[in-house]
């Protein structure tokens, strides 16, 4: 009873803590600042997950959301070049359109994921598991028999990935200065030497 | 389970606090009175030439994209490990699978140059 009010307040302080800093990534004026809420937001939730015994999920969510996706949010924001004057114009202009596609997303979410949809009646809250048991173990049971379809076609997200990603971003070797030793040796003579044979003049014989 | 990782949120409360302590005591006890030299950036006693916030090279980004792909791979070969020493012929082949797809795409950016920097 007492370990079940603990996690409850626990979960409150995390809820509050996702919550807050949802908040301060839309409404922070530094996009860096954005980004490092968004940071915060995803540890919290990082802690939920762990509630609800998703804990390989959530330390994945540290060690990949936290530790990489967000690295490369910051150089995105870096790379933008953004004019910070210009970002503080146009709040007012922006708001009534804003608020309509608030409106509009407020009402699918709560179709597809209102209240009805929630609470303990739908999903029961997750059993009290032994100390030794292991999600890891749990989930790759799984993944590694029924779902090893869906997991191959993971792998091939990720080459498409890869490779649109250097599609889009790499812009080719920059006037390296490097000796190329192969094509200095693969040279032959008549690669650069071309022989011509020009007729010879002739002589002119009544030359003053 | 949970009570596994009671340590873990023990850390979190001492490392929030030993983070926002020294903040607090500053602001608490130390004098407070800024003014527009004290905000501004500090530079060698001139004006500032330029922000700070430059823009970065767009190689970052694909070095970092790249790094992303490979961390899940990574993310992806933790449970397998834990496990396959239970598993069918299945579970075993079809990380090899799997790892084969980003071995093609590994060899694709080492040939392309895209790990090269200069």
């Amino acid at each position: 009873m007492i370990t079940n009010i603990l996690t409850q307040i626990i979960f409150y302080i995390f809820a509050l803590g996702v919550i807050g800093s949802a908040l301060m990534v839309v409404s922070a004026k530094n996009p860096v600042q954005g980004v490092l809420s968004l940071v915060l937001c995803f540890v919290a939730m990082a802690g939920i997950w762990i509630l609800l015994h998703a804990e390989f999920l959530a330390l994945i969510l540290i060690v990949v959301y936290v530790g990489a996706v967000m690295t490369l949010f910051l150089f995105v924001v870096m790379t933008l070049n953004l004019d910070r004057s210009q970002l503080k114009r146009g709040l007012v202009s922006y708001l009534p359109f804003g608020l309509i596609i608030i409106i509009f997303i407020m009402i699918m979410l709560f179709y597809v994921v209102g209240p009805a949809h929630f609470g303990l009646a739908a999903y029961a809250a997750p059993t009290a598991q032994p100390a030794n048991y292991s999600n890891v173990a749990a989930l790759g049971t799984t993944l590694y028999s029924e779902e090893v379809y869906p997991f191959e076609i993971a792998g091939a997200l990720l080459l498409v990935a890869m490779i649109a990603a250097i599609t889009l971003a790499y812009r080719g070797r920059r006037n390296r200065k490097q000796v190329k030793i192969a094509s200095q040796l693969a040279v032959c003579r008549e690669d650069r030497i071309k022989l011509i044979g020009l007729p010879s003049e002739k002589k002119h014989e009544d030359t003053p | 389970m949970l009570e596994n990782y009671f340590p873990i949120l023990v850390f979190l409360g001492v490392g929030i606090f030993i983070g926002l302590a020294p903040l607090a005591l500053g602001r608490l006890l130390g004098p407070h009175k800024p003014d527009a030299e004290k905000n501004s950036p500090y530079e060698c006693g001139f004006n500032a030439y330029e922000d700070a916030r430059m823009p970065f090279d767009v190689r970052f980004y694909l070095v970092a994209i790249l790094f992303i792909i490979f961390d899940l791979e990574t993310a992806f070969l933790v449970p397998w490990a834990v496990i396959i020493h239970k598993m069918s012929w299945l579970a075993f082949f079809g990380m090899g699978v799997f790892l084969l797809l980003l071995l093609i795409g590994f060899i694709y950016e080492w040939k392309k140059g895209a790990l090269e920097w200069e």
